[in-house]
């Protein structure tokens, strides 16, 4: 038990590494990048017809804070992160970034969760079938499906499906509510306005999601299948799904719950494309902004902070349940018991 | 009229004989009263063709009536109407103006129309109609405080404004205005009764509070805006009373009613309700902020007015959501056509300011339309499919000319229409005349050598590729457009394709080809390379392309490379660049105010800045930089002395043709082709007219009364 104990916290001291070194890189990363966010912020208003001088970026400069050394902005940052739980105001919307993101975060992640869920509901039962079909013609049919998941980029599918939605039903499909429910509080009705919308980018990002899974499971299942205790099961007269499931399918599935993580990370990657496609009102479109547009630090480093934050967190507990339940790694981690 | 009544006394006659029994004084009764209604029928036909009733109330008449307004073109005072009319107003209102009202924070409930106006409203001749109450307009716009600029100047208002001819200054929130003889002292007329969103009067001390109290408070504005200076020095404003205000100049400058006309900055502020947080005006400043959930007076003022002559900042609505519910007023009060009611990251919502001070002709207060609804997509391509889709009311910010042929292609579809409008500015090509590297800056700064660069362009070529052959061939003169004091030869000025009179002139400059590699060298021997960084929010790559082959073809080798702007920026600020590729371009009204065409580094930092070192030569009176020759500074007294008349005048004219010309003659900034660019609308937004330029300068939708658009739904 003590094992086991030492085995939580040295995990979780890791985790919050991982995550301080992760926002450090991304905050270093955007101080390459040429043009502060008070030029950029000044170069919005210019193309609002304003006459800017070299005056007026450094005094923003300085309004911001910008003038201060890198190391000194960083340790701010983060202190202010730790200890006040507060996130700054983003340079380029001039708002509390904790007030920002607030509902947004957690848009992000119902999307990436439920198309998570999505793939692997159907990843699972599927590559199980297309790896044990006898039938060549189904498996090759589930295989191309999954394939063009994966070679179709995301934004693409997106447009396409924006694009017939606009020629056959004059609607563009954009958002994530409609404009009556934007600025209502949660109800039941505005659950539905949201379904009714968010199904697109879940099925977008699920699809490629579900590809992926779908062939690492394929690929796990016809390993395992072939293996000895298979068939010394099959020859105590086990067939049929009531095999598969007792044996290869769970021994396929530990590297999938391994990979949640993983797989979370990535469709959380494809969501800001999407969501810029879309205009999804979600915390991925505002870190393309962010990063690419505004040059806005605070706001970038704190999306991939709450990102991070949730991935080590999926990664810490899915270490922990395996732990707990593969007798393999809890042997190695129990040390012997 | 006796005839009509012959006619009906022979009738009587004929009852008589019909030996009907009538009472002779029934008889005398119904008589008069046929008589009167024949007699106001009679008039009624009369007069009808004048829309009006002698003895009744305005009907309304419009551009297309005829009707193209008093002393300033397409608007009246009211009596000025009236009498021209000859008829007298009777006001009436938007019969949803109580609920609109109820959406404005802070508003309390509604006296009658005619006492929310002015005393003298300002009479707004509609383009085509009476327009009909209702509906929402939609807008389309990039971001917070990012291309929202078009959707913001309809519902704009300052003291004065342009007329859709862009030239004739007329006023608007003003009643009216008057220079002194020699320009340095302007006296507004205020509307009396007068009232802000909220219904408080706005009187001559909301300018002045504007003025002193925030635009020249360094606590407010570190450094007040340039053009609300006079040579460098700030103006005064006096409160002569309620209705009279004065603005004081420390010299000559007419320029100043343009800058008024064009500005987004508004000439007034709410004084009765920003003072309380003002800690130089009020003792309480801080307390009174404080007890709102603010950090100080300061913050509160910064949270309201966003600290700049914006009206775009966030309001408190996007910026301090946590206070809004307590606080007084969700966006300060204002006079413009809007309110602000919603204001979060993905777009705002404005409804009609109860209080406007325009009417139509029919005495109908506008704006028509109940709401404006903006949403923010940073996707160009979004965008256009949301046009496409018939989704937007109106645009033209941000519409490029590449998407001109998609949008005219689903016009009937989408039900919208689309104008191709010049725009203002065009995509220069200026040599860096003060580059790093003398050698470079001796070429560059040799006009011969610029000269050949300017005919080396084969300008119909490259209207024809890269703007569909919509763009006009242009020389680049200083003002843009082209005012009619300059002459056609200067507006065409080194515009002809002459390949060998570019060559002609490359080799006078001593610009040979010494290594035989098809490419000159520069008069040292080194190898002369160009390099054209550009960025496409500045010019089209099709055209960079093609200026580069040009050059090549007459053996100055050239590359060219896209870069963010930032980088050009970077590369622009730290005097880097070969050339300078941007779009510019500023109309007569905007150098009648602006004088840094004229002067090195003859732009700024978001356009062209080929003069870096000459500018610091100057600003630093000769330790820095490198001296300029002397066309710079005969240029930089030109526009001086320009700019010290009123525009029109022989004077200023005579002066703007100098200018112009000696500017031309340098080919410092050189142009190709005034590129135009498309204007959209639905086809339900009425009274909608055709603009004479797609650009910001003249603040866009403003001199084309937006206010009295209407949605025929």
């Amino acid at each position: 038990m003590i094992n086991f104990i030492q085995f939580t916290l040295t995990r979780a001291g890791l985790a919050i590494i991982t995550l301080l070194l992760v926002c450090f890189i991304v905050f270093s990363l955007m101080e390459l990048v040429p043009g502060t966010c008070a030029e950029r912020y000044l170069a919005f208003k210019n193309t609002q017809g304003s006459q800017i001088t070299y005056e007026d970026i450094e005094k923003e400069k300085i309004r911001l804070g910008l003038d201060k050394p890198f190391l000194y902005r960083y340790g701010k940052w983060v202190s202010n992160i730790v200890f006040n739980g507060d996130f700054g105001d983003s340079c380029i919307l001039r708002m509390n970034i904790n007030e920002l993101l607030s509902g947004r975060f957690m848009l992000s992640l119902t999307i990436c969760l439920v198309a998570l869920i999505f793939s692997y509901l159907i990843a699972i039962p599927v590559g199980i079938i297309s790896a044990t079909t006898k039938y060549a013609s189904l498996d090759n049919t589930l295989k191309f499906i999954s394939y063009l998941g994966i070679a179709l980029p995301n934004f693409l599918v997106a447009l396409c499906i924006m694009l017939f939605m606009t020629v056959y039903y004059g609607d563009t499909m954009t958002g994530l509510f409609s404009q009556d429910y934007e600025n209502e509080p949660w109800s039941s009705a505005k659950l539905f306005d949201f379904l009714s919308r968010a199904w697109l980018p879940i099925f977008v990002l699920g699809w490629n999601a579900t590809a992926f899974a779908l062939q690492t499971v394929r690929a796990l299942m016809l390993d395992e299948n072939d293996k000895l205790y298979v068939m010394a099961a099959r020859a105590r007269g086990i067939s049929g799904m009531s095999l598969l499931w007792r044996y290869p399918a769970k021994h396929s599935l530990g590297p999938v719950i391994n990979s949640i993580g993983f797989d979370l990370n990535r469709i959380f990657s494809a969501l800001p494309i999407v969501a810029l496609i879309l205009i999804l009102t979600e915390a991925g479109a505002l870190l393309i902004e962010a990063l690419a547009r505004s040059n806005d630090q605070q706001l970038a480093g704190a999306i991939i902070f709450l990102l991070t934050a949730t991935i080590v967190f999926v990664n810490f507990i899915t270490d922990i349940i395996l732990a707990i339940i593969d007798p393999r790694i809890r042997k190695g981690v129990m040390g012997g018991g | 009229m006796q005839y009509n009544c012959q006619i009906f006394l022979i009738k009587i006659q004929k009852c008589i004989q019909k030996k009907y029994t009538i009472n002779l004084s029934y008889r005398r009764k119904y008589m008069l009263k046929k008589l009167f209604i024949i007699l106001v029928f009679s008039f009624t036909t009369f007069v009808w063709s004048g829309s009006s009733f002698a003895d009744g109330h305005c009907q309304g008449s419009t551009m297309n009536d005829g009707q193209t307004g008093g002393k300033y073109p397409q608007q009246y005072e009211l009596s000025e109407y009236e009498s021209a009319a000859g008829c007298t107003m009777k006001f009436s209102e938007n019969p949803n103006i109580a609920s609109i009202n109820a959406t404005i924070q802070g508003n309390k409930g509604l006296p009658g129309v005619a006492d929310r106006l002015p005393d003298e409203p300002l009479v707004v001749v509609p383009y085509d109609s009476v327009g009909e109450y209702g509906g929402t307009i939609n807008f389309l716009s990039n971001a917070t405080e990012a291309g929202t600029s078009d959707m913001l100047s309809t519902r704009h208002v300052n003291l004065l404004r342009f007329a859709d001819d862009l030239s004739t200054i007329v006023p608007n929130v003003a009643k009216d205005f008057e220079w002194n003889s020699d320009f340095t002292t302007l006296t507004f007329t205020l509307r009396k009764g007068h009232k802000w969103s909220n219904g408080e009067p706005f009187v001559a001390r909301d300018v002045e509070f504007w003025y002193e109290d925030l635009m020249m408070n360094p606590k407010i504005r570190e450094k007040p805006y340039p053009y609300l200076l006079v040579g460098g020095e700030p103006m005064t404003v006096d409160v002569i009373d309620d209705q009279t205000v004065r603005f004081n100049l420390p010299s000559p400058f007419p320029g100043l009613t343009a800058t008024i006309a064009w500005s987004y900055n508004q000439f007034f502020m709410p004084s009765h309700f920003l003072e309380q947080f003002h800690p130089e005006i009020d003792s309480n400043a801080d307390a009174n902020a404080q007890a709102l959930g603010f950090a100080d007076g300061y913050d509160a003022l910064a949270a309201y007015y966003g600290n700049s002559g914006w009206t775009d900042t966030p309001t408190p609505l996007l910026a301090r959501p946590d206070l809004v519910a307590g606080l007084p007023y969700a966006a300060y009060p204002s006079l413009e056509a809007y309110m602000t009611i919603e204001d979060t990251t993905e777009g705002r919502v404005y409804a009609a300011n109860p209080y406007f001070h325009q009417v139509d002709t029919a005495g109908n207060q506008l704006p028509y339309i109940d709401y404006q609804n903006e949403r923010y997509i940073n996707e160009n391509e979004i965008r256009l499919l949301k046009l496409v889709n018939g989704e937007v009311d109106y645009k033209s910010q941000s519409v490029q000319l590449e998407s001109a042929p998609q949008l005219l292609d689903g016009a009937d579809a989408g039900g919208y229409s689309v104008q191709i409008n010049p725009g203002c500015g065009a995509a220069l090509f200026s040599f860096n005349v003060t580059h790093p590297d003398p050698e470079k800056r001796k070429v560059y700064g040799d006009i011969r050598f610029r000269q050949a660069m300017s005919i080396a362009m084969n300008r119909d070529e490259i209207n024809d590729v890269a703007y569909y052959g919509l763009g006009k061939v242009e020389q680049f003169v200083g003002f843009s457009p082209a005012p009619d004091f300059v002459p056609e030869s200067i507006k065409m000025h080194m515009t002809q394709y002459d390949p060998d009179g570019a060559n002609a002139l490359l080799d006078e400059v001593g610009l040979k080809d010494v290594d035989g590699d098809g490419f000159r060298e520069l008069p040292n021997g080194d190898a002369l390379a160009i390099n054209i960084d550009y960025a496409t929010q500045g010019i089209g790559g099709v055209e960079v392309e093609l200026v580069a082959r040009y050059f090549n073809e007459v053996g100055v080798k050239t590359t060219f490379k896209e870069v963010t702007p930032d980088e050009y920026r970077g590369s622009q600020a730290a005097n880097q660049l070969d050339v300078h590729v941007w779009d510019k371009g500023q109309p007569l009204a905007i150098v009648a105010g602006n004088p840094e065409t004229f002067k090195p580094p003859f732009g700024n930092y978001f356009n062209h800045t080929q003069g870096l070192d000459w500018a610091a030569y100057i600003d630093s009176n000769g330790s820095e930089g490198t001296e300029p020759p002397q066309w710079v500074y005969d240029l930089s007294d030109g526009i001086d002395k320009f700019q010290s008349y009123a525009l029109g005048t022989a004077e200023s004219n005579e002066w703007g043709e100098k200018i112009a010309t000696m500017l031309t003659e340098q080919s410092l900034l050189i142009g190709t082709v005034k590129a135009p660019f498309p204007t959209y609308h639905r086809n339900a937004l009425k009274n909608f007219t055709q603009f004479k330029t797609t650009s910001y300068e003249y603040y866009r939708t403003y001199p084309y009364l937006a206010t009295q658009w209407w949605l025929d739904e």
